[in-house]
Order: C-alpha cells, then structure tokens, then sequence
C-alpha cells in the first residue's frame, strides 16, 4: 500500500439516513500519459496512470470505473451515493504499474 | 517562446472568434484526424453497434472555452430514478481527438442515488467532449459539447 | 541607441494589445464552472501534506504560534498580516522564511524556499487564517516602510530585454486587455486580489505554487532576470501586492490557470 495523500469529501458534511450525498475521491497522482518529455532530461516521461477505482460502502460495490491516462493529473472522482446506514466507505485503485490504494472514511448518519 | 512568435500571436488574439456550437455531427462528417475513427470505433465498441440517441435527459457541463488543456471540468448528470428497474448503468466520457480518445468509464449502480459524474480531464486541443450513457433497459443515450482550448497566457 | 530601441518595442507592444477582453473573458457559465471545482481543489491534498509536515518539523499550530510569540487564538489574524518586520531575523520576511527559521530553531535541514514541501507548508500556514482579513500593516515601523517603496519601486521599474515593468502589464489601465489570449487581471483588491488568493494550485503546472514563485514565473515569460524568492526585493513586491489587496478576506489555497 503507497502513502500517497488523498481525500474523501462528503456533501454535506451531516446527513440522514436515505439522504443522497456527494461523494469525491481525490488523489495525488501524476497521471502520466507516457507521451510527454521531461524538460530537463529530454527522456520520455512513462506511463503512470490510475486505471480502475472502486466504491465500496459496507462491504457493497456501488461504482466501478475504468480509468485512462486522459484524466488530469491529482485527479478527482466524483458522484452522488445513497446513504443506507452507519458503517464506511472504502474507495480503492489500482495503477498501471501495479500501484494499489486504498482510503476508508466512516460513514455516520444523524437519524 | 521565440520574440516573433509571441508579436505573432498578438495579432491572432483579435483575430479569432469564439464561437462554439453544440454538435452531434462529428460521426458523420469527414475525419479531421486518425482519431477521428478512433471516437466512433471506440462508440460503437461500447454500444455493440447500437445507435445511441440524443436526449435531453443528459446534461453534459464543460466550459466553452477552457484557461487551459491539462485541466478541463467535465460533469455528466442523467435525469433517472435510479431504481432497481430503471437506472443508469453506465457514463462513458470520450474526448474526440486526444490520441486516446477514451477517458473513464463509470459503472453505476442504484445505490448511487443519483445518476451523475464529475472529473477533470486533459484535452490537447480544441475538440468535443462525448458523454455516452448506457441505460438498464440496454439504451444509450448521447450528448456532445465543443470545448475551445486555449493555449496561452504568460508563464 | 539601444535604450531608444527597448522603449520602442515595448510601446509596440502595448499598442498591439488587442482589447478583445469580451472574446476571451470567461462566459458567466464558464466561470461557474472553475469556481466549482474550487470544492475539490487539488491544492487540498498539499495543504493536508502540508499539514503533516509542519507538525513534523515545526510543532504544528501550536509551534508555530509559541514561535511567534502569539495565542493560537490570535495566530489566525496575526498570519493574515504577513509579511511582518520580525526583530529576529531582523528584515521583512515572508511565512515561508519564518517556517525556515522555526525548522532551523528545531534542529532540522530547512527546506527550500523553492521547493515543493516549502509551498505546502507555508499554503498550510497561510490557510490557518482563512476568512480572515489580510491586515498587513505597511506603516508598523521603518523597515515595512522601507519594503513597501521598494516593491512599489520594484514593480515599476522597467528592466529586460523588453523594457518592461510589472506595471507595463499590470497598471489600472491596461487591466482588461488581452495578451496572450489571457485578459489581464487585476491584482489588486477590485481585481483577483492576489495576495488573498495564493498560494494556489496552477492547473497548467499541475501543482501548488506560491506568490513569489509566480512572480519568478512571470519574469521569466516577460524576458526580466528573474528575482530569488525570499530576496528583499521579492519580499517587498509580496508586501505591496499585498498591500495592494488589504481587506480581502483570505482564502487560500486558490486555483489558477
């Protein structure tokens, strides 16, 4: 598991039971396409982009995505979910290099 | 950038237009670019051959005119109930000329809530950006939106 | 013959300025669209780096504060004054060279100025006083006077291959008019208040920058040699743009072309 910083927004911050939120997973990655020069090396910079992500909410996968290296680099990925209960959420991906990641926020509905 | 061409692009800066024109036509015009097969291969790959159509029911928001290629806004909503019966099964987002036309697909499911998807992707030029979405009842729908991509600015 | 001919070209070159500000000025739904993903700027994720590594090297709020000899209560507004006249390192100094100082206090290798750890923690420095007013204080002694003139001095002082100053592009009148298919912004407090905006993220870097490395930026593009971040008059620059955007309130980190 790498250490890279990311985040998991919700909105809004307090909701209920049955509320749909947004959800964002944002990550500090490069998102190279492995068509573009370093400008100092002159060397091809290769590819290394996210390609698939994953939604789980309580051990339920609500979203899956295949990803390609056309998303901006430090990408985000946003969406709406239904909330249904307090537990967590674990969104996960996997770069073409192999990379795995992994971020868990807890989910606590108020009523 | 070389001194002539930045007086160059003085003179351009006035010169162009920007006007943008939502359009569905790029399937049938002439190619512009390899990629240009590319796009409708990679639509037609999706929906199996199917015909997707336009709808209203698809809001695809991305700027007019983007400050810049390596961050553009891309946000797809569908207008569905997303229930069991009814919901979007898929958002596709293309970009019809980078050299990879694909960008993400968003495999949905009712416990999503709301059928929508929100990102920023990399353009290389001006071009149109396709949001291709799969319906539970095996339809597709589709929209297409022109982005102007400027390239300048100093530093 | 040669100064004759740098006033020259930069008159041509502002003569050329086209003022197609309505072609390439933002589309209201166009810019709705930018502020928007201000709600999942990228800068985020470096301010939390930024975060880490100020309770890492510095003691957290909590250090920074006792460095300053101020309440955590009080750090907020006091940050928003930057940048300050501090006695012990006797000059006008910036966040990101305090931060220097409280690393070095605590026995640790500083990070550079210009390096990528100094804007994310400085950015997360900066965003402690967020929603504050920027209340830097020009006329607090001699030496903030001294620095004021000379980033004002700095600013209009016409220098490179071009014969340009910050203000041959920058000026009240010539905000608005398009250069390199960009409008150009005002800096100021009517305008995009810059000072109250950075450090931001730069989508065309892809990266958290701060004000000064802008500046550098900017040179760079305009043909002037570039300034040293951290350098007096780098420093005096950042106090007069700063000056420039007194009571804006602070929001950082921003998200720019």
């Amino acid at each position: 598991m790498d250490k890279r910083k990311s985040l998991i927004k919700i909105k809004p911050k307090k909701f209920k039971n049955g509320e749909v939120v947004k959800v964002s997973f944002m990550v500090m990655h490069p998102m190279a396409t492995g068509m573009s020069k370093d400008k100092k090396t002159k060397k091809i910079i290769p590819a290394k982009y996210i390609n698939s992500v994953k939604f789980v909410y309580n051990g339920q996968e609500i979203t899956n995505m295949t990803v390609w290296a056309t998303l901006s680099t430090n990408p985000v990925f946003t969406t709406y979910m239904k909330i249904n209960g307090k537990g967590k959420l674990t969104v996960t991906y996997t770069d073409n290099t192999g990379e795995v990641h992994e971020k868990t926020k807890k989910i606590k509905p108020k009523g | 950038m070389k001194r002539r061409d930045f007086f160059k692009k003085l003179g351009v800066a006035a010169a162009v237009a920007a006007t943008v024109t939502p359009t569905m036509s790029f399937a049938k015009s002439k190619p512009v670019s390899k990629n240009h097969i590319t796009i409708a291969a990679s639509i037609d790959a999706v929906t199996g051959g199917k015909k997707p159509k336009t709808s209203s029911k698809v809001k695809l928001k991305v700027p007019e005119i983007a400050e810049n290629g390596a961050v553009v806004p891309v946000t797809v909503t569908v207008d569905s109930p997303m229930t069991d019966s009814d919901y979007v099964k898929a958002i596709h987002i293309f970009a019809s000329k980078n050299s990879n036309a694909r960008a993400i697909d968003v495999n949905l499911t009712p416990a999503n809530g709301k059928a929508m998807f929100s990102t920023r992707i990399k353009l290389g030029g001006t071009q149109e950006v396709v949001a291709l979405v799969a319906l539970s009842n095996g339809e597709f729908l589709i929209a297409s939106q022109s982005v102007k991509v400027t390239i300048g600015g100093c530093g | 013959m040669k100064t004759g001919i740098k006033i020259a070209l930069s008159l041509a070159m502002l003569s050329s300025l086209s003022f197609g500000g309505e072609q390439f000025a933002m589309s209201d739904a166009d810019r709705a669209m930018y502020a928007e993903m201000l709600e999942n700027n990228p800068a985020d994720l470096m301010v939390a780096n930024g975060e880490d590594l100020l309770a890492e090297y510095c003691g957290g709020d909590e250090g920074l504060a006792k460095f300053l000899k101020v309440s955590e209560d009080d750090l907020p507004a006091y940050i928003a004054g930057f940048p300050r006249y501090l006695p012990e390192f006797k000059q006008v100094v910036g966040l990101d060279q305090v931060l220097q100082g409280l690393m070095h206090k605590n026995g640790h290798k500083v990070f550079k100025l210009k390096s990528s750890d100094m804007f994310d923690m400085s950015a997360y420095a900066k965003s402690l006083a967020n929603d504050e007013k920027s209340n830097i204080d020009i006329n607090a002694n001699k030496q903030m006077k001294a620095a004021y003139a000379l980033g004002k001095q700095t600013y209009m002082t016409a220098r490179g291959g071009r014969g340009l100053s910050c203000n041959s592009c920058h000026s009240e009148d010539i905000v608005g008019r398009v250069l390199r298919t960009q409008p150009l912004p005002d800096l100021g407090k009517n305008g995009v208040a810059v000072a109250a905006t950075w450090p931001a993220y730069r989508m065309t870097k892809s990266s958290l920058r701060t004000l000064q490395r802008r500046f550098q930026g900017c040179m760079k593009n305009a043909l002037l040699k570039v300034i040293p971040i951290g350098s007096p008059e780098m420093v005096a620059l950042e106090v007069y743009l700063t000056s420039e955007a007194k009571g804006t309130p602070i929001a950082v980190p921003g998200l720019k072309r």
